[in-house]
């Protein structure tokens, strides 16, 4: 039996070209280029030259209707659930699909652990030698950190909060935190919907490598290019199979042609990195909604982990 | 669509390091649960852990990552010791690699030089030859087995926690199932057991702070539950067709039959009251088996020992086991392992299926007296004989994912 068709019926971004889907595929149809800047916490460091590329400031509170649950997220996660709110409003799923008939395909990049949420643990807790004393830590430095900081560095929870703000109550798979996780969830978003398993796919990622521990990492583990620029950025997609969203009167953005994820030889190749900076985990899911929604971007990512996802979108739109 | 058999099982446990010592431990309800050794947590409100304290042969190289990182050692040991039962050398393109785990380990003494955070200091002391790494990428397992094994088709880090071991073993399941792969190395690895991870689940109020219960302290659907207690470890299995095992003569330890997986929708640290997920959770991987409820003869609970949990999972069970729950032997293992977090799916599932095969499920040494709520047929003073040819295992994460997985027998017919 052929596989069905899949088509996309909505889609929600937020990345340093804009802070919704439209303002991203504007600003990359008129050859814009994310604004950079230098972190002060790296000035002192052999990575002085790393720029990062940061979204514009999101009044997440008024994007996602109310301040529930805010104090749980992330910078990654308030990113992600802001794409995936516009994702699901363009879609218009609520009511017409039932929540555990929607499944949820995510990834994440690395954790970000923000210098200044972490000192204040690290700085109660030195000894008289001058140590870091992990008994101090117990005893006095724990008080001093967000009692929610496992929220904010679990790599799961972003995808969480997308499902309890959203609504969604089916299936999930969550990976982390390259490029090619971030492929990995499309192709089981894709499998989902082909087997009859959800009706609809909330698929997408989320990743903020704009920290000056998560550039570190990434630097000492060789990720990085001598120019490349980290990013923070988030996408979501919801993906249905054609024949149901065109009876349910759906938005059709695209139809999916094609996609894989295999692994290659060379990693790091990503094609809106030049431009948007480098989101990692998120690169699939950002290329994948500017095709989707007509920009002219080649959905052909590989990241650290040497996998590479390749997607053909026709636009319908 | 193919029968998915399991040809290799590695176990890292607190209770036991490799598949004889762990079903020896779970069957004798010999718990791994103590004070914890690994870091000085006595400033910690939270002083006990389920640790691995056992040695693991590892290579020089992978030593160094699990210096920085315990569990990648754990996912190592346990990987290898299921691909030697399987009989499997490397991994090729046609298979599948598939591993869960939580969360990230910082190294918070390499930011202090000079008493103070230090932070252009720590990433220069990073950066120089053989520096010590700031923050440890959960994709570190995944990438050394790649390295000595070989690029499989698809090499995924799952990271949706308390379920990730289940999602990658029930991932891979289907996946071979398909035909969309020949073999699946999948499983979980874990280990909270740091100042970061013990300290912000302290701070969430997740754990136990009995600490003078000791080896009894994580207490799944007791009166006294308190909260769940930390573990650390890894399972891993191989999975590939039923045909191809018996094909090459290996040895079938059991077969999966069943997988589902579902989302609250409702909360981050508290389960759906009603338990909705959860029971869809289990009637989906009930329906995917083809297998009524009524033929499951043991189930093993995510049972953490906290108060939500435990009298919700148990409602769960009831609802979806109506007419059989009174009869249904339900294993606790976190009562003995304590709750490895990413890598608890994949050892519970280890435990369920040795269970099977030994035809006996394992007791919950830490329960007294059942708490309000939490009736079940519970396991208790030993290990309770198993006569059927199914099994099912539950994992409830953290954040509102769910999952569970149906297992038989192997040579069920």
């Amino acid at each position: 039996m052929a596989a069905p068709e899949v088509v996309v019926t909505g889609a929600g971004m937020v990345t340093p070209l804009g802070g919704t889907a439209a303002e991203c595929v504007r600003a990359w149809r008129h050859g814009a280029a994310a604004e950079r800047r230098a972190l002060p916490e790296l000035s002192a460091t052999p990575l002085a030259d790393r720029l990062v590329a940061r979204p514009a400031a999101v009044d997440a509170a008024a994007r996602l209707g109310g301040r529930r649950l805010l104090k749980y997220m992330s910078d990654a996660a308030v990113l992600g659930c802001v794409a995936a709110h516009e994702a699901m409003q363009g879609a218009c799923v609520h009511g017409r699909i039932a929540p555990q008939r929607i499944g949820l395909f995510g990834a994440t990049g690395l954790a970000a652990a923000r210098i200044d949420e972490i000192a204040p643990l690290i700085e109660h807790s030195i000894d008289a030698q001058g140590e870091l004393s992990l008994r101090l830590l117990g005893e006095r430095g724990l008080a001093q950190t967000n009692p929610l900081l496992s929220f904010k560095i679990l790599a799961n929870i972003p995808a969480c909060i997308v499902s309890i703000l959203e609504d969604v109550r089916g299936p999930s798979y969550v990976f982390t935190p390259w490029e090619g996780q971030g492929g990995a969830a499309f192709l089981e978003a894709h499998e989902a919907l082909a087997s009859g398993e959800v009706d609809a796919a909330l698929v997408g990622a989320t990743d903020d490598a704009t920290h000056a521990v998560t550039i570190a990492c990434l630097a000492q583990r060789g990720v990085l290019g001598p120019d490349d620029v980290t990013a923070a950025g988030a996408a979501y997609l919801v993906l249905e199979r054609r024949a149901d969203a065109e009876r349910a009167g759906a938005p059709l953005l695209a139809r999916v042609r094609a996609m894989a994820l295999r692994p290659v030889d060379v990693a790091g190749h990503d094609p809106l990195g030049a431009r948007l900076g480098r989101t990692l985990a998120a690169a699939p899911a950002i290329a994948f909604a500017l095709q989707a929604l007509g920009a002219q971007v080649e959905v052909r990512v590989a990241g650290a982990d040497r996998q590479e996802f390749t997607a053909e979108l026709e636009v319908l739109a | 669509m193919r029968r998915v058999a399991v040809t290799g099982l590695g176990v890292v446990a607190p209770n036991g390091v490799g598949v004889p010592a762990f079903w020896r431990a779970l069957r004798a309800g010999e718990s791994g649960i103590g004070r914890i050794a690994s870091f000085d947590a006595g400033g910690f409100e939270v002083q006990l852990a389920g640790e691995v304290e056992q040695q693991l042969s590892l290579e020089p190289e992978e030593r160094e990552l699990a210096r920085g990182d315990r569990k990648v050692g754990f996912a190592l040991a346990a990987c290898r010791e299921a691909l030697a039962q399987a009989g499997v050398a490397a991994l090729s393109p046609a298979s599948l690699l598939h591993l869960g785990t939580s969360l990230e380990v910082f190294d918070l003494g390499n930011l202090v030089a000079h008493g103070r955070v230090d932070f252009p200091a720590a990433v220069r002391r990073a950066l120089a030859p053989g520096g010590r790494a700031l923050q440890h990428p959960l994709d570190a397992a995944v990438r050394r087995l790649v390295q000595v094994l070989g690029r499989p088709g698809r090499a995924l880090t799952n990271c949706s926690a308390c379920t990730a071991g289940a999602q990658a073993i029930g991932h891979a399941f289907r996946e071979v199932r398909a035909g969309r792969c020949d073999l699946a190395l999948c499983g979980g690895f874990d280990s909270m057991v740091n100042p970061l991870g013990v300290g912000g689940f302290q701070l969430l109020g997740a754990l136990s702070t009995d600490n003078a219960r000791g080896p009894t302290a994580c207490r799944p659907f007791d009166a006294a539950r308190r909260g769940t207690v930390l573990g650390e470890g890894a399972a891993a299995v191989v999975l590939e067709p039923l045909e191809h095992a018996l094909a090459r003569g290996m040895p079938v330890l059991g077969e999966v039959v069943g997988y589902g997986s579902t989302l609250d929708a409702h909360g981050l640290s508290a389960p759906d009251p009603q338990g909705a997920g959860a029971v869809r959770a289990m009637r989906a991987a009930l329906d995917d088996a083809g297998v009524a409820p009524a033929r499951i003869c043991h189930a093993n609970a995510h049972g953490t020992g906290t108060l939500l949990n435990d009298e919700i999972e148990a409602r769960a069970i009831r609802e979806v086991f109506a007419a059989t729950w009174p009869q249904l032997p339900v294993s606790a293992t976190k009562s003995t392992t304590g709750h490895l977090i990413g890598a608890a799916g994949a050892v519970e599932f280890a435990a369920c299926l040795l269970a099977l095969a030994a035809g006996e499920a394992p007791p919950n040494p830490s329960l007294d007296k059942v708490g309000a709520g939490c009736e079940l047929c519970h396991v208790v003073g030993g290990p309770a004989r198993l006569d059927g040819e199914f099994a099912l295992t539950n994992s409830f994460g953290f954040g509102g994912q769910n999952a569970a997985i149906v297992l038989r027998r192997a040579h069920g017919g």
